[in-house]
Order: structure tokens, then sequence, then C-alpha cells
């Protein structure tokens, strides 16, 4: 399988330190440094004109007849009921505070399991074993802590 | 790339620091048995009706008084592995993402030194307010290895991430007494700010990465070098001087500098006080180190523009308006912490001074020895004085008043020995000569000069005269205003406070008598450092 980050095939990003300063001692002409992100310039330059007009012909083209059913909040099609100021309980910040820690536990583990076996095969294998089970172990801590504390329990 | 277990041994302090807060997390979950027993304080009134009628440990709470020795024990072997590898050479760790050198082996003693005698100004103080937990020692022993890490990281997202784990636990010891206003406006305060300056650095150093390819600070040294010869790609120096402008900005919102000073008097005030001192002297050495690396190790190329004579006149320009607003705004003050608060704003200013005499390689090693003296003898002055502030709001809490300087009014005739402490660690601040801030001042302004920036020395000379006036406006008010009121501060538990301001004020002592012997211990830091 051809890994696309790998350095000559292109890549994600432009890789604008090595290959370029390789290319700067070998004599060619560098312009600027940015010249590779002038597309997504140009790309936001688009977007934004595009809202523009497209707002702006439709303020000036389109007919416009306000009705109070179209004034109306739409909540799923059902009358809207109660104050949209209602105050939650703090327990929901917990929660999604509690789901970050573990959401982000998740994110470093999948790359890591994606390349065990090539960091095995550089010698570091043992390395990134333990220094995962370290990270596990303290988050592992963690997690007793929250229990412990009751931060799990809904009540 | 190669892993060396040996680089574990590099970052000791740290890990000692983390293992230890680990450990405490846990011993706070399975020693509580009563977890529902609000794990809160109580609020001012409750805790002053509750310790007027039960003063011992209701039977209800587990005796958590162990925790404040645990957390002082860990501390004591942090600082003992930073001081056993001092005279050590420094080395490279962890493929260069990280460095165990002199200089960060002092920082990291200065840092643990002040944990562990924050430790023993909370315990009295915590244990007096009921709010002994283990949260709070954990949080202080997360931070201080976080600041551990700080001052050893050569790599940007090492020094993020190590930044993040000092500040985060920081923002949450801010509101660690969470009843009332003020502490939760410390903290939202310093939780905004702060992630906004997170930021700036994060912008800093993705500018650095976008024009060297590289977050280690030995590339981006060498992309300085590259630029400075008018080699690498086109731009880069631009992108380099904005890079190092934004790092810059991200870490003077760290060591309160004006323009980003603003947040100081409010978090200082809001916060415990035994956190404040803690904050006050941790903080300013973590920010301060890792500062010093990332403009000398990172940007320090003496050929280029970038390098020292380009973020030079920015440091020059912050010192000397931190210098000036930090003394002139705390001269109006009557809350002695929000004092305190104005005068770091101005010690910060003292520092850049000694970061500003770094620009210039032949006074380097002079400004780098400044810079560490200063920064130890403030973290034990300022911790001695927020100790005292400590034990002085207790009575703040009784008698209801704020801790306006009339508080302070005839401490002498009550408490002869805390007052004659404060007036020590007021003296050191302001730098008078038998005290460590005389030392400390004397260096950095003498490296200034060195440096050939004698007028911005002259100006901190003036601004620092102009600051003994509000110091010892403190001292008036302790010895020589008659008392309002005969309260005094509540016996009991002030014998840790009593060991933590006795050990403070030998430091500030020691240094400002005897500083070549520790002069002698920082010579070898200075040394190794910088190129």
């Amino acid at each position: 399988m051809r890994r696309v980050d790998t350095p000559g095939t292109g890549g994600y990003f432009p890789r604008p330190q090595t290959a370029r300063l390789k290319a700067n001692d070998e004599g060619i002409a560098m312009d600027s440094y940015l010249t590779p992100y002038l597309p997504i310039l140009v790309l936001l330059l688009l977007a934004g004109v595009m809202c523009v007009a497209i707002t702006f012909f439709a303020t000036v083209l389109g007919p416009r007849r306000i009705t109070n059913i179209k004034e109306a909040a739409f909540e799923c099609g059902s009358p809207t009921t109660g104050d949209p100021h209602a105050r939650h309980s703090v327990k929901f910040f917990l929660v999604a505070l509690l789901f970050i820690v573990f959401d982000v536990e998740s994110v470093f583990i999948y790359p890591w399991g994606a390349l065990l076996r090539d960091l095995n095969g550089d010698g570091l294998g043992w390395f990134a074993y333990f220094e995962m089970m370290s990270f596990m172990a303290t988050l592992a801590i963690g997690l007793v802590y929250v229990w412990r504390k009751g931060a799990l329990e809904w009540t | 790339m190669t892993f060396n277990a040996n680089d574990l041994l590099g970052v000791l302090p740290a890990i000692i620091l983390s293992i230890g807060a680990l450990l405490l997390l846990m011993s706070e979950v399975f020693l509580s048995t009563t977890r529902a027993a609000a794990q809160a304080p109580a609020s001012p009134g409750e805790r002053v009706a509750q310790t007027a009628t039960a003063p011992e440990i209701s039977s209800t709470q587990p005796d958590r008084r162990y925790q404040a020795w645990l957390a002082a024990g860990v501390a004591a072997l942090g600082l003992w592995a930073a001081l056993s590898q001092l005279g050590d050479p420094a080395i490279s760790l962890f493929n260069g993402a990280a460095m165990s050198d002199g200089f960060g082996r002092v920082v990291a003693a200065t840092v643990c030194g002040a944990l562990l005698i924050s430790c023993f100004v909370a315990f009295g103080y915590l244990e007096w307010l009921r709010a002994t937990r283990g949260e709070f020692y954990a949080l202080t022993l997360f931070s201080a290895a976080g600041m551990c890490l700080l001052a050893q990281a050569t790599d940007l997202i090492v020094i993020f991430v190590s930044l993040e784990v000092m500040s985060l636990a920081l923002y949450a010891l801010c509101a660690y007494l969470r009843r009332g206003k003020r502490p939760a406006e410390a903290a939202f305060k310093y939780f905004i700010l702060g992630s906004f300056a997170s930021a700036i650095f994060l912008y800093g150093a993705a500018l650095g990465f976008g024009a060297t390819g590289s977050t280690r600070l030995a590339d981006i040294a060498a992309g300085v070098r590259l630029a400075a010869t008018g080699g690498g790609p086109g731009g880069s120096a631009g992108l380099l001087f904005a890079s190092v402008a934004l790092l810059t900005a991200g870490f003077a919102f760290k060591v309160a500098a004006v323009p980003f000073h603003m947040w100081v008097p409010d978090v200082y005030d809001g916060a415990p006080a035994p956190v404040t001192g803690f904050m006050a002297a941790g903080v300013k050495a973590a920010a301060f180190a890792v500062l010093v690396r990332i403009l000398v190790s990172g940007f320090g190329d003496p050929s280029s523009s970038i390098g020292p004579h380009g973020w030079q006149q920015i440091i020059v320009w912050l010192a000397a308006l931190t210098m000036f607003f930090g003394n002139l705004l705390a001269v109006p003050q009557r809350s002695v912490k929000r004092m305190l608060a104005y005068s770091s704003i101005a010690h910060a200013g003292y520092l850049l001074v000694a970061v500003a005499a770094m620009g210039n390689a032949p006074s380097r090693p002079d400004a780098t020895q400044g810079l560490l003296f200063y920064l130890a003898s403030y973290g034990a002055t300022v911790i001695g004085a927020f100790g005292v502030v400590a034990l002085i709001e207790r009575k703040f809490a009784l008698a209801g008043t704020g801790d306006d300087l009339s508080s302070w009014a005839g401490l002498s005739e009550r408490h002869p020995a805390l007052a004659a402490a404060m007036s020590l660690f007021m003296l050191s601040l302001a730098g008078v000569p038998p005290t460590a801030g005389f030392m400390a001042k004397l260096t950095v302004f003498r490296s200034a000069i060195e440096a050939g920036l004698a007028p911005l020395a002259i100006f901190g000379v003036l601004t620092s005269v102009a600051g003994l006036y509000y110091y010892l406006r403190v001292v008036v008010y302790v010895y020589m205003v008659p008392e309002g009121r005969a309260d005094s501060v509540p016996g009991g538990r002030v014998l840790s406070a009593s060991i933590a301001l006795a050990s403070c004020a030998l430091i500030v002592l020691w240094m400002g008598i005897m500083p070549g012997s520790f002069s002698a211990m920082i010579q070898s830091a200075s040394g190794s450092f910088g190129r």
C-alpha cells in the first residue's frame, strides 16, 4: 500500500521546509513560500463572492411575503412550549467532560494501533507499547477516581 | 529514531510529581467513605460558625491531614531529584524534544521548592477552612509537573502540552474555594484569557513550523540561520519574525507582562492565598524558563535580523512598559493581595530586563545567572508574603472585613514574628540591601548594563525606587498604625505556616547575605545554557 504522506508522493500537505530547502540548495528558483496555498485563497475568495452574490440577488429579486406562520419558530412541526432559555443540570456538562476524556483516548489509540507494527519494525515496539500502557493506566486511574467520586451515577 | 530508557531519568522531577499526584487522587477516593458529605467548603458564614463551635474535625469527614505531608514528601523528592542532577552534563532527551541541563534543573528545583513550602502554607489554611481535599494537592502536583517539563522542553509541541498541564490545573485551583463570586471570577478570567494566550502561542508555533518545517527548537534555529544568510524559502524571514512575536506574546501573558496583565489582579485576589503564592512563584519560573529557551535556543542566532536584535527590541519595550505600569498601578492599591498582584507584574518587568540582556551573546551567561537567581529569590519572597496573607485572611473571615490595609494595623503588637517576617518580605520585594531581592535586582541590572542596555537598567532602578512607597506602606501599617480591633489570628495549626514562613525568611536572608553560595550552585546552569 502506498502511503499518501510519504515524501515524494505529493501528500496531503505541501512540505515546505525539507522539500523546498533541498530545491533551493540545487539552485532552482523559488518564489514565495506561500505560493502552494494560492488555490486555497482563490477558493476562499470564490466562496465569499458566491455567498454575497446569492444573498444579494435573493434579497433583490425574490418576492417577500411575511405571514405569522412563517415567522413562528419551527420546532419539528409541533407548537413550541416552554422557555428556550431553560437551565440544564450541571450533570450534562460532567458527562460531556468525561466523554471528551475518553474520546481523546480513542483518538490516540487508533493511530497507535495502526502504527504499532511499523514501530516494531523500527525497534520502537516495546517503547510504543509501554508508552500507550502508561497513558491508559493514567486514564484508568482517572476513571477509578470519577467512579469513586460518584460522577458516573446520574441521581 | 530510538528510545533510550535513560531519557526518563532526565525528566525525573516531573515523573515523581505526576506519580505523587495520581497517588493523592487515589488516596482521596479510597479514603473518603462519606462521598455525599458535600465535597465543598462551606460558605464563609457557616465556616465561621463551625470554627467557633466545633474546632475538631467532625466525625463524618475522614482525616485528610496526611495528604499535605504526602504532597510535601513528593515535592521534597522532586527537589532532591532536581538537585542531585545539578552538576551533571547537559543531555538532549527524546530525540531533541526535551533537554536536561543545568538551567532546566535549577528551574525544576525552584518549582519543587516553591511547591514544598506552599504545601506547608496550604496545610493550615485548608484545615482551618475545612477544605482539605486530595484534589488540591493533586492539582498543585500536576501543575508543578507541567512547570518542570516546561523548563526542559525544547520542542514547541512538548512546550504546548506542558503549558496546558500547568495551566489547566491552575485554572481549577483558582476556583478551589468555589463558593462566592470572587473565586469564580478569578478562575473564569484566568481560563478565558489563558486559553486565548495558548491560542496565540499556538499560532506562533504554527508559523514557526510553516517557515522551518519542524517544531524542534534546534531546527528552528537552523531555519533562522538560513533565513539570515538570505537562503531558505522566500518570505520565511517575515514568517519567523511573526512567529517569535506571537510566541513572546503568548508567554508575556503567562508571566503577566504589560499589556497582557489585565487578568492578574482579579486572579491573584480571587484565588486562595496559598495558591496565589505558588502561582506567582512557579508560573513565573516556568514561563520565563521556556520563554528564554525559545528566544535563545530557537531564535538566538546573532547574525539574523529575526535573532537577538529582532526580539531584543520587543523585550526591551515589554520590560519598560511592565516595570512602569506595574509599579504605577500598585501605588493606589489598598488591598494587600491586589498590591502584591501588581507587584508581581512589576517583577515580571525586572525579569524581562534579564531576558533582554540575553539578546547579546557576551552578557548571556551573567544574564542567565541573574534570571535564575531572581526567579528563586522572588519565589521564596512571594510565597512568604502570600503565606502571611493567608494567615491574615483567616482573620478577615472572622472580622468580616476585606483584606484592606487597615486589617494589618497593629500586627506587630499581637504577632511580632509575623510582622517581622512580612516586613522582611516587603523589603526583599522592594530590593533593600540585606535581602535576596536586592542581590537579584543587582545581578539583573548589572547584566543589562553589560549588554549595553544602560537606559533600561536606569529606568528599572527608578521604577523600583517608586516601588518602595507601596511596599513600605505595608510595613508602616504593621508597625506604626495603632490597631483598631483586638482580634488575633485564630490559634491552632499555625505551626506548619510558621515553618513555611521561617524557611522563606531564611532563604531570603541567606540569598541576600551570602549570594555567593547560591550563585555557585547556578553557575553550572548558566554556563551550559545557550550558545
